[in-house]
C-alpha cells in the first residue's frame, strides 16, 4: 500500500518541522538570531489515467484523470529576516543595526562573513572584534588611553584620548546588504556567508539609502516570538499524529484483508 | 456467485486508492499552496452471459477521476518581500527547462543575476524574466502584480488562469503542468499579496473522517466477502453430505 509510505513522508516532514522550531526556541535569547521556517512541497505524482484519455471505445473522455501523489518533502528551510527588538546594554562597543544591513567580519580563513550580532569588544591591539575575536571590517583600531568612544548612527567612530577635550575620528563602520538576505548561508556562531541565493554583498555606510543605522550601546535581540513557536509546535505535533493515524488505518485494512480468508 | 467476490474486490481496490489519496492530503497538510484531492468513483456495469437465466448486469466499481478542490487556502503573513500569494483564481507561471509550469506557491528569491526565481532556481514569468536592481533596495509588489523599486516600475508578475482547471496535472514541487490544448489567459479576479504565503487547503478533520469511512467500508466489504464464502462452504457441506438432513 502506497498510503503507508506516503504517511511516512508526512511524519518525516513534521519531524523536520519540529527540529526547526526547536532550534528557534533554543535561540530565543541569541543576539541577532533570525527565526527559521520549514516549507514543504508535494512529491511526484503517479498517473494511473491521464486527463483526457479515453475511457471507452465510444470515445468517452476521462475529464480529470487519476493522479496519486507520493507524499511530501522539505522544500526549503528559510530565514525570516524581520528586525529583532533592540536591547540597551550600555556597553560602548555594542552595536545594533536598525534596518537592513549586516556587519562584516573577517574570518581567520580570509573569507568575509556577515552578522547582525553586534556584541563587539576591543582586542589587545585596540581593534574592534567580535565575541570570537574575529576582526570587524573595515578594521578600526582604538588608540591607547582611549577614555570615551562615540559611534554615530551613520557609523563614524570617534575616540577621546587621554585628557584631550575634542574626540578624534578613528574609523567608519560599514554595512553590507543583499538582494535576498533570506538566501544567506548560516555557518553558526551568528555568522552568515554569501551564497548564490543571496546575491553579492553591497557595502555602504550606515544611513545611506537602503542601509539601516547603527545604534551604539544596543544589541539586537532574537526575532523569535515564543507564542508563535509554541503554536507552530502544537500544529506540527498534531500533523504528525494525523499521519500516524493513516499508518494505523492502512495497517488495519491490511489486517482485514489478511483475515478475510479464515 | 463468484461475482460477489469480484465486485467486492473492485470496491476494495478503489478504497485502497482512496486511502492513498487521503494519506497524500494529510502528508501535505503544511504544504504551501497545496490543493486537496478526492476520488470520484463510478459504476462500471458489465453484462455477463449466464447460462440458464436471463443476463443481468453486474455493477463493478471503477475510478472515474481525481477531483481537485481549488478552494483558496488561508494566507499566512511572512513579511518576506519576495513571498507572494495569489488571492483568487490564478497561478504564477514558472519557465522551467521542461516548459511552463503553474504554481500557487510564491516563495520566490533572487538569483545571482537579480532575476526573480523559485526556490529551485527557475525564473518566474512576467512576460519574460523579471530582473531587479540589487543596488536599489526595497521591492514593492502591488495587488495587480506590478513590481516597483524606489517608485519605478520594473516589471509585472504574470498571474494566469484556465477555462477548466481540471485540465491541469500535478507535477510535484507544488507545480502544475498543462497537457491540454487550453491556453492560459490573464487572471481577471486574482490579486497578488506581497509578504504572504497561501497555506494548504487540507481540512484535517474532513480527512481524518474520510480515513474512518474508508476503513469501515473496507471492513464491510470484507464481511460481505466472508459471508459469501460461508454461503458456498455450507452449500458444499449440505449438498455433499452422504445423508442430507
Amino acid at each position: 500500500m502506497q498510503a503507508l509510505r506516503t504517511a511516512a513522508t508526512g511524519m518525516a516532514a513534521q519531524q523536520l518541522n519540529v527540529e526547526v522550531i526547536s532550534n528557534n526556541i533554543a535561540n530565543m535569547n541569541t543576539v541577532g538570531f533570525k527565526r527559521q521556517s520549514a516549507v514543504f512541497e508535494d512529491l511526484l505524482y503517479q498517473t494511473y489515467e491521464a486527463p483526457g484519455s479515453q475511457s471507452s471505445d465510444s470515445g468517452n473522455i476521462v475529464p480529470t484523470g487519476v493522479q496519486i501523489g507520493a507524499g511530501v518533502k522539505a522544500g526549503s528551510v528559510y530565514r525570516i529576516t524581520g528586525q529583532g527588538t533592540l536591547t540597551n546594554t550600555g556597553n560602548a562597543l555594542d552595536m545594533a543595526v536598525n534596518g537592513p544591513g549586516y556587519f562584516q567580519v573577517l574570518l581567520p580563513s580570509g573569507e568575509t562573513a556577515y552578522t547582525r550580532a553586534g556584541n563587539f569588544s576591543a582586542n589587545d591591539q585596540g581593534q574592534i572584534v567580535t565575541a570570537d575575536g574575529y576582526l570587524v571590517q573595515p578594521t578600526i583600531a582604538l588608540p591607547a588611553n582611549t577614555t570615551n568612544i562615540t559611534i554615530s548612527q551613520t557609523g563614524q567612530v570617534q575616540a577621546t584620548v587621554g585628557n584631550a577635550t575634542a574626540p578624534t575620528v578613528v574609523g567608519q563602520m560599514q554595512l553590507a546588504t543583499f538582494l535576498n538576505d533570506a538566501g544567506l548561508d548560516a555557518v553558526g556562531n551568528n555568522l552568515f556567508m554569501e551564497s548564490a541565493g543571496s546575491g553579492p554583498a553591497t557595502a555602504g555606510n550606515p544611513g545611506n539609502p537602503g542601509f539601516g543605522v547603527v545604534m551604539q550601546g544596543y544589541t539586537e535581540a532574537s526575532n523569535v516570538d515564543p507564542v508563535t513557536e509554541i503554536t507552530n509546535l502544537i500544529i506540527a505535533q498534531r500533523a504528525y499524529e494525523m499521519n500516524s493515524k493513516v499508518v494505523t488505518t492502512a495497517d488495519q485494512m491490511l489486517s482485514t484483508a489478511v483475515s478475510t480468508k479464515t | 456467485m463468484d461475482n460477489t467476490v469480484y465486485v467486492g474486490l473492485s470496491r476494495q481496490m478503489i478504497l485502497e486508492r482512496e486511502l492513498d489519496i487521503t494519506s497524500n492530503n494529510l502528508a501535505n497538510v503544511d504544504t504551501t499552496g497545496f490543493k486537496f484531492e478526492s476520488m470520484i468513483s463510478n459504476d462500471d456495469s458489465v453484462t455477463m452471459p449466464t447460462p440458464g437465466i436471463a443476463p443481468a448486469a453486474v455493477h463493478f466499481v471503477a475510478d472515474a477521476g481525481v477531483a481537485r478542490d481549488f478552494t483558496q487556502g488561508s494566507l499566512v503573513q511572512t513579511n518576506a518581500p519576495l513571498d507572494v500569494a495569489v488571492d483568487g483564481k490564478g497561478f504564477f507561471t514558472i519557465n522551467t527547462a521542461a516548459g511552463p509550469r503553474y504554481t500557487r506557491d510564491g516563495r520566490f528569491k533572487l538569483d545571482s543575476g537579480g532575476r526573480i526565481v523559485t526556490q529551485d532556481g527557475d525564473p518566474v514569468d512576467g512576460g519574460g524574466d523579471i530582473v531587479l536592481d540589487p543596488t536599489k533596495g526595497g521591492v514593492t509588489i502591488a495587488p495587480n502584480g506590478i513590481i516597483s523599486q524606489q517608485g519605478q516600475n520594473v516589471g509585472k508578475i504574470s498571474v494566469v488562469t484556465f477555462d477548466s482547471l481540471a485540465a491541469l496535472s500535478k507535477d510535484g514541487n507544488n507545480q502544475y503542468r498543462n497537457d491540454s490544448n487550453l491556453t492560459p489567459t490573464p487572471a481577471a479576479n486574482a490579486q497578488v499579496r506581497q509578504g504572504f504565503l497561501e497555506s494548504s487547503n487540507v481540512e484535517p478533520v474532513r480527512q481524518i473522517t474520510r480515513l474512518i469511512e474508508i476503513e469501515r467500508a473496507y471492513d464491510a466489504v470484507a464481511n460481505m466477502m466472508s459471508s459469501t464464502q460461508d454461503l458456498s462452504d455450507s452449500a458444499i457441506q449440505r449438498l455433499g453430505a452422504v445423508n442430507p438432513s
